[in-house]
């Protein structure tokens, strides 16, 4: 996969933009957060503070496991502050990184979107694995 | 948790002696009549709880309402009315120096209430309605948000939500039991910390909690005898202010005669929730939180 070509690809060139994808606010509750996942069709949301800095990500795989381990009543789950159940270092990227360096760390660690964020943490879009590895595929 | 709770403030304006609330500060108590029946009963009532509560040492905010809306029968004692009640609350307030609550039905009596009152308190049964919490939130005064026998402890945070949204963030919630089938309530401890991870300080209603809601036919009936076992609960389990009703001849009283407590036992009932209550704080200053994490 790696070939010259491709090596000139940036994650600014294929993430989303902030339009594009989930971003809530720290107060939100966990289940305006799955509503805002399934909007956007996505198994990941950003969690930003009100500088837009990033504070943290939810995905699928982090819900799945909550399920099997919070005991609480579902009702009072859909309450909690979605931030609670959040990763919140989550492994980001920056705008400038290659492509290929970020699908590599993707597969490293099992990951399917990366963050995008300034070197001030704040959050610029969301690289997806799939349009990423597609467009390596294309070039 | 109770160790969630990151917010504390003071109840009183002007010149009352202030209290402060909040998470590891002394016991707070609510406490009055449940209705204002008469100026005199008022000022009897405030004198007499000012006094035990200058003997047990502990804040005190006095409480009594101007209009009971909630009454099951339409011939009950219905209150002396919003300017009238409010005057006297004013007028207590001056004389024995101690911030006073008082609750509001109505959204047009909240501005009223707001500027009397060093406590502004949202009825349970009104607890989540918006109009009621805007109007709340608007008077800037400390609100008592006092949990609806039918909302789960956890759905509180959405009224704490609505009066932040209009701008309140002085909130205390109140834990005053919980419907459990038809006329009975029940108590549930979990409900104290769970209302306190929304950040604001929680308070126990020991008087309504032993209420059994209309279950007189048209009024409602209670049993008292729980209240010394309750409060002990709620005190050990972690709260920062107590609520209870208080009256001088309860057989009598004009409002919630089946579950307001005798003067004659707050003094005991009141230095056994300091007691307790002081000593919680000390076992947490020696040993560390106790919080047990739900899922590890």
């Amino acid at each position: 996969m790696s070939t010259p070509k491709n090596n000139r690809i940036l994650v600014r060139d294929v993430m989303m933009t902030p339009d594009q994808f989930p971003i809530i606010k720290k107060t939100i509750l966990f289940k305006e957060a799955l509503e805002e996942m399934g909007n956007y069709g996505l198994g990941t949301v950003c969690i930003v503070d009100n500088n837009n800095k990033l504070c943290g990500i939810l995905t699928d795989g982090d819900i799945r496991r909550k399920l099997l381990k919070v005991q609480k009543p579902f009702s009072a789950f859909f309450v909690d502050d979605a931030s609670l159940h959040s990763i919140t270092e989550p492994i980001c990227c920056k705008a400038s990184d290659l492509l290929y360096n970020a699908v590599t760390i993707m597969g490293e660690k099992n990951v399917w979107d990366l963050p995008v964020v300034n070197k001030d943490q704040k959050l610029l879009g969301l690289l997806h694995l799939h349009p990423a590895i597609k467009i390596l595929l294309e070039r | 948790m109770e160790n969630q709770i990151n917010k504390s403030f003071m109840i009183g304006y002007g010149n009352v002696n202030q209290v402060k609330i909040g998470y590891k500060l002394p016991l707070v108590f609510f406490g009055g009549p449940c209705a204002i029946e008469s100026r005199e009963h008022a000022f009897k009532m405030a004198d007499e709880i000012g006094s035990i509560c200058k003997r047990v040492d502990i804040p005190w905010v006095f409480k009594s309402c101007y209009d009971k809306d909630c009454r099951s029968s339409p011939t009950s004692f219905h209150g002396l009315g919003v300017d009238h009640g409010l005057k006297i609350l004013s007028d207590i307030r001056n004389e024995f120096g101690a911030p006073v609550v008082s609750d509001f039905s109505d959204p047009s009596w909240a501005p009223a209430t707001g500027e009397v009152c060093d406590l502004v308190q949202v009825p349970a049964y009104l607890c989540r309605q918006t109009s009621i919490l805007r109007a709340a939130a608007e008077t800037k005064r400390p609100i008592h948000l006092k949990k609806g026998q039918f909302m789960s402890p956890w759905n509180m945070k959405n009224s704490v939500r609505k009066l932040e949204a209009f701008g309140c963030d002085k909130v205390i919630l109140t834990d005053r039991g919980t419907f459990f089938g038809y006329n009975m309530l029940v108590n549930d401890p979990r409900c104290l910390p769970i209302m306190a991870e929304t950040g604001y300080p929680v308070c126990y209603d020991a008087t309504h909690s032993v209420q059994l809601p209309t279950s007189m036919g048209n009024i409602s009936g209670g049993e008292r005898n729980f209240i010394p076992y309750l409060v002990r609960s709620a005190t050990a389990s972690g709260i920062q202010a107590l609520f209870m009703e208080v009256h001088d001849n309860p057989s009598e009283a004009l409002s919630d005669a089946n579950t307001v407590l005798d003067i004659q036992y707050l003094e005991n009932i009141l230095y056994q929730a300091k007691a307790i209550h002081e000593k919680r704080l000390e076992i947490l200053e020696k040993l560390g939180e106790d919080n047990v994490h739900p899922e590890k």
